[in-house]
């Protein structure tokens, strides 16, 4: 259950530590309580709900950074769910609380700050991810003036080029080239440099190597492994794609059409899969060590009432 | 001067039936924009072949060329993207057809009856605005050449040998789920039984469940009608299930080449060998490393071998001259000077 | 900048043309300043007479030369239209993109205002201005009027472009670095949005100058300034057809087609060809 601690309405304001500052020490990093998100549609007369996120929990705790891997397809809720966890959409019911402090209550410029000094996104396309009419290290630029408090050209040089050598660039490579001239693969380093600046304490990375070309994609999720290790970063890590969940992530949630289906450590539940979603999901995998081997024949996934178990409608 | 035993599988009598023979494709995009002029070298010298009954798969990343190369062998080019070299030679029905050198009503009776293709997109193929069976007519009626009511009992057959219901039929693409669209596109692309099928990246867009689905439909309908197929697919993993054969494609060139389960569990070049090994799998876990690098500007490709700024084997040769494509077994090509090398001539094998 | 405007020069056929049709008007107007005769000036030449060696374009019944007077009109016409269009756009801008960023009341009430500004029918709007200001009425009054007026289609056209913005996952990056609203709709989303500014200034030049010309024919206008509009005023009061005095009519309204041609020209060519060296620059590297 969420630590105890005064009910805050703001963030606090100065949270450089890991384990929150002026938070309650004791709070776990991330606390997702039962949290759900309705969409409604439909026009005047009659209206249709969406669940796209229902009851889902977890927790990170604060001082023990992991990798936690959110699995699912297309439709499970998984992207909505990051998005509510940095605070870009509302939950409809339940709560998240970011060190202690109530997510959804953040209001002021300040607190709004605060919260993204700690809580940083990755996204799933590097190249829409910066303004393609636009230098690329502007971002930098303006997160080290914001976030790290550097002053002045060189201090802002400084800070940009040392948040890139973490993810293996540098400023001089880097300075006054556009998204275009780039590798998606460089991209995507980049915007993880970026998202380095403020030192945060938590990064929600939404499918970060999907649209990353094969041979440059294992850099980038080894990157993700040594962000855990060396700089302590805890990481929720969205994908559909269960090998590379089982490479890097600690533990692992799988949902199916907003709902949570299975989690626990990451090795258990993709070496025995116990709920018959996670099984399906594990076998429908292809693998380049199938080569050889003769296909199944075809017929749609079904479960014992003979409906399809699939996202699909 | 060293003289290769060059790749001389175009030239050799084929046992089985070939289907398609690419040799030496070039094909560039050769632009002309406000007084600067470029060319881009998608495909660069590919020569490869298909036979009957037979998957080739097709891998490479973005930017390789490989859907330049799939335009280019069915003729869906147009400036500024133009054939410069080689040829695309098609077997139909017995009777060998240059497909460049066909006129328009030729090419337009091929399509489709003899060569039809699955796209990655299913909205690029079915009409919106029109129900599936109109889609089916657009495509197949003029090819069948039935009237119409033995016609629609012909697709209906058809729809039930690939398990698909009837009642698709009746339905607009937008009121289907995107795994059964591809369904229904598969099945259209097979109604007229083509020699040949080209797939580019047909379920890529899917989740994985379904695309686990669509791709043994997709391989239970090719192996039905004996088409023959080419498979464009970045994943490696769809490949080892589907393809018989396997082209990897690097920088507009094939890298390697063979039977999909020689070219995976013993890849020779270093980039398919990179390719296949830093894959993750469920159950592995050895350090995966990733390739330094990115794949080259195709307007201004590295000299020599395209793949040699990346590659951990890189020797002096292969910084100037590109490696021509060696036969290591029968039906395993690769184009190497270090894990490839080709033999001198009088030197002992 | 001006390599830009080289390029398109060289390589883009409209741009050329309307360039250099705009340019000649803009000097035919800059000729004003050496007029021999002040504007407002009557009977300072013997009138009725037609395009010669010594008049070009003839003289008016008003006894006035037809080409200074032309020069006169032309440039007052021209900067009236560019001086709606600035100000249109100032509101346009500011307008749309606010709505089309901050979303929900904020957009819904300046659409709802938007959408009534533009159904308001114009021209009696600006007639019973007219007839309320008379005395009154000068020339930058009317300008801010129709300025006031003429921003609701464009705003509602940057502000589907703010929205769209709004949305890309660039914005999201803006946002976490630290970036403040005002930065990033200025420096982040105005690059997209100033393609259309560009073609919707011309657009509205041309609309204000067909506006003010139809206001000046009839005389709702300050006749005693000559614009387009207010020659042809007069040669109407003066019956200038009948009595064959042709040249009144047609070097004002021959002038003002090109200058309508050429800032449409200017406006679709520099549409679709804002960067031409950063445009193929992104074209390189082909993918697949």
């Amino acid at each position: 259950m969420s630590a105890a601690g005064p009910s805050r309405g703001a963030y606090p304001v100065r949270g450089t530590s890991k384990s929150g500052a002026r938070g309650d020490p004791a709070a776990p990093l991330l606390d997702i309580d039962r949290v759900g998100m309705t969409y409604v549609g439909g026009g005047l007369f009659r209206r249709s709900a969406v669940r796209a996120v229902d009851h889902v929990s977890l927790r990170l705790e604060a001082g023990e950074p992991e990798i936690f891997a959110v699995i699912g397809e297309s439709g499970s809720g998984k992207t909505t769910l990051a998005r509510m966890i940095l605070n870009l959409a509302t939950p409809t019911d339940g709560t998240i609380r970011f060190l202690g402090a109530d997510v959804t209550r953040i209001r002021t410029n300040r607190d709004r700050m605060a919260f993204m000094r700690q809580v940083q996104p990755i996204f799933q396309n590097p190249f829409e991810a910066f303004n393609p009419l636009k230098r690329i290290d502007r971002y930098l630029f303006v997160s080290a003036r914001r976030f790290a408090g550097a002053r002045g050209r060189v201090d802002i040089e400084v800070t940009a080029d040392k948040a890139l050598h973490q993810v293996g660039l540098s400023l001089a490579e880097v300075k006054g080239r556009f998204p275009h001239e780039l590798s998606g693969g460089q991209l995507q380093r980049i915007a993880i440099a970026r998202a380095l600046i403020s030192a945060p304490s938590l990064i929600v990375a939404d499918e970060p190597v999907s649209m990353v070309d094969a041979s440059l994609r294992m850099s980038i999720v080894n990157l993700f492994k040594a962000l855990r290790d060396e700089l302590q970063v805890s990481i929720i890590y969205i994908t559909h794609d269960l090998a590379t969940a089982y490479y890097i992530s600690d533990r692992v949630l799988i949902m199916q059409r907003g709902k949570a289906v299975e989690s626990g450590n990451a090795r258990a539940v993709l070496d025995n899969p116990q709920h018959p979603y996670s099984i399906l999901l594990k076998n429908a995998v292809l693998s380049p060590d199938d080569a050889g081997r003769p296909m199944p024949p075809a017929g749609a996934a079904q479960d014992s009432s003979g409906i399809p178990v699939s996202n699909e409608e | 001067m060293i003289a290769a035993i060059q790749s001389s599988a175009v030239n050799a009598a084929p046992a089985t039936e070939r289907v398609l023979t690419v040799d030496n494709l070039r094909a560039y995009y050769q632009t002309r924009y406000f007084g600067i002029e470029r060319e881009v070298r998608a495909v660069d010298g590919v020569t490869l072949h298909v036979d009957r009954n037979e998957v080739y798969g097709l891998a490479g990343e973005s930017s390789c060329g490989k859907t330049t190369l799939i335009k280019t062998i069915v003729r869906a080019i147009r400036p500024p993207l133009n054939v410069v070299g080689g040829s695309v030679t098609f077997n139909f029905a017995g009777r060998d057809c240059d497909i460049y050198a066909l006129n328009q009503s030729d090419l337009e009776n091929i399509r489709w009856r003899h060569l039809s293709y699955i796209l990655q997109g299913s909205m690029n193929v079915l009409n919106p605005v029109r129900r599936v069976q109109q889609s089916f007519v657009d495509f197949a009626y003029r090819h069948i050449g039935q009237p119409m009511p033995a016609f629609l009992k012909l697709i209906e057959a058809h729809l039930h040998r690939v398990r698909l219901e009837p009642t698709v039929l009746d339905a607009y693409p937008h009121e289907l789920s995107g795994g059964m669209r591809q369904r229904v596109t598969i099945a259209l692309a097979s109604v007229c039984r083509p020699d040949f099928i080209i797939a580019d990246e047909p379920t890529t867009a899917l989740d994985v469940v379904v695309q686990k689905d669509v791709l043994s439909m997709l391989r239970d309908v090719q192996r039905e009608i004996r088409s023959s197929m080419i498979l464009v697919t970045h994943d490696i993993g769809v490949h080892a299930n589907v393809s018989d054969r396997l082209g990897i494609m690097y920088a507009g060139r094939l890298a390697e080449e063979g039977r999909t389960v020689d070219v995976i569990r013993n890849p020779v070049h270093p980039y398919t060998s990179h390719l296949v090994t830093s894959l993750p799998r469920i159950g592995d876990l050895t350090q995966k490393r990733g390739l330094e690098g990115a794949p080259p500007n195709l307007a201004d490709p590295p000299a020599g071998c395209r793949f040699h700024p990346r590659c951990p084997l890189a020797i002096e040769i292969c910084r100037a001259e590109h490696p021509p494509m060696v036969d290591l077994a029968p039906g395993h090509r690769v184009a190497c000077w270090v894990t490839a090398p080709p033999i001198k001539p009088g030197a002992l094998q | 900048m001006l390599t830009i405007f080289r390029d398109l020069f060289h390589y883009n056929r409209e741009f050329r043309i309307g360039a250099l049709l705009t340019g000649f008007i803009v000097f035919f107007a800059a000729l004003s300043l050496v007029s021999p005769y002040p504007p407002q000036d009557v009977y300072v030449v013997p009138p009725d007479l037609p395009p010669s060696l010594t008049y070009w374009f003839g003289t008016t019944s008003r006894g006035q030369d037809v080409f200074w007077q032309l020069t006169f009109a032309i440039r007052n016409t021209m900067l009236f239209g560019f001086a709606v269009a600035l100000l249109s756009r100032l509101l346009s801008i500011a307008i749309g993109m606010w709505s089309g960023y901050k979303g929900g009341i904020v957009d819904r009430v300046l659409m709802s205002i938007n959408d009534t500004f533009i159904v308001i029918p114009l021209f009696p709007l600006l007639v019973l201005f007219y007839f309320v200001m008379r005395d009154k009425m000068s020339w930058p009054l009317l300008a801010l009027a129709m300025a006031c007026l003429g921003w609701a289609y464009d705003a509602r056209l940057i502000r589907s472009v703010a929205m769209s913005l709004k949305n890309r996952e660039f914005t999201q990056q803006s946002v976490f670095s630290g970036m403040r609203t005002s930065e990033i709709v200025l420096q982040e989303h105005l690059p997209y949005v100033l393609p259309i500014v560009f073609y919707t200034t011309m657009n509205n030049m041309n609309w204000s100058i067909g506006l003010e010309v139809t206001l000046s024919v009839l005389g709702f206008t300050n006749i005693d300034t000559p614009t387009i509009g207010v020659m042809i005023y007069w040669a109407n009061q003066h019956t200038a057809m009948v009595a064959g005095i042709w040249w009144w009519i047609f070097f004002p309204v021959l002038f003002v087609i090109i200058l309508f041609i050429g800032l449409f020209l200017l406006a679709i060519s520099m549409n679709e060809y804002i960067d031409p060296r950063s445009r193929l620059a992104r074209m390189g590297g082909m993918r697949g």
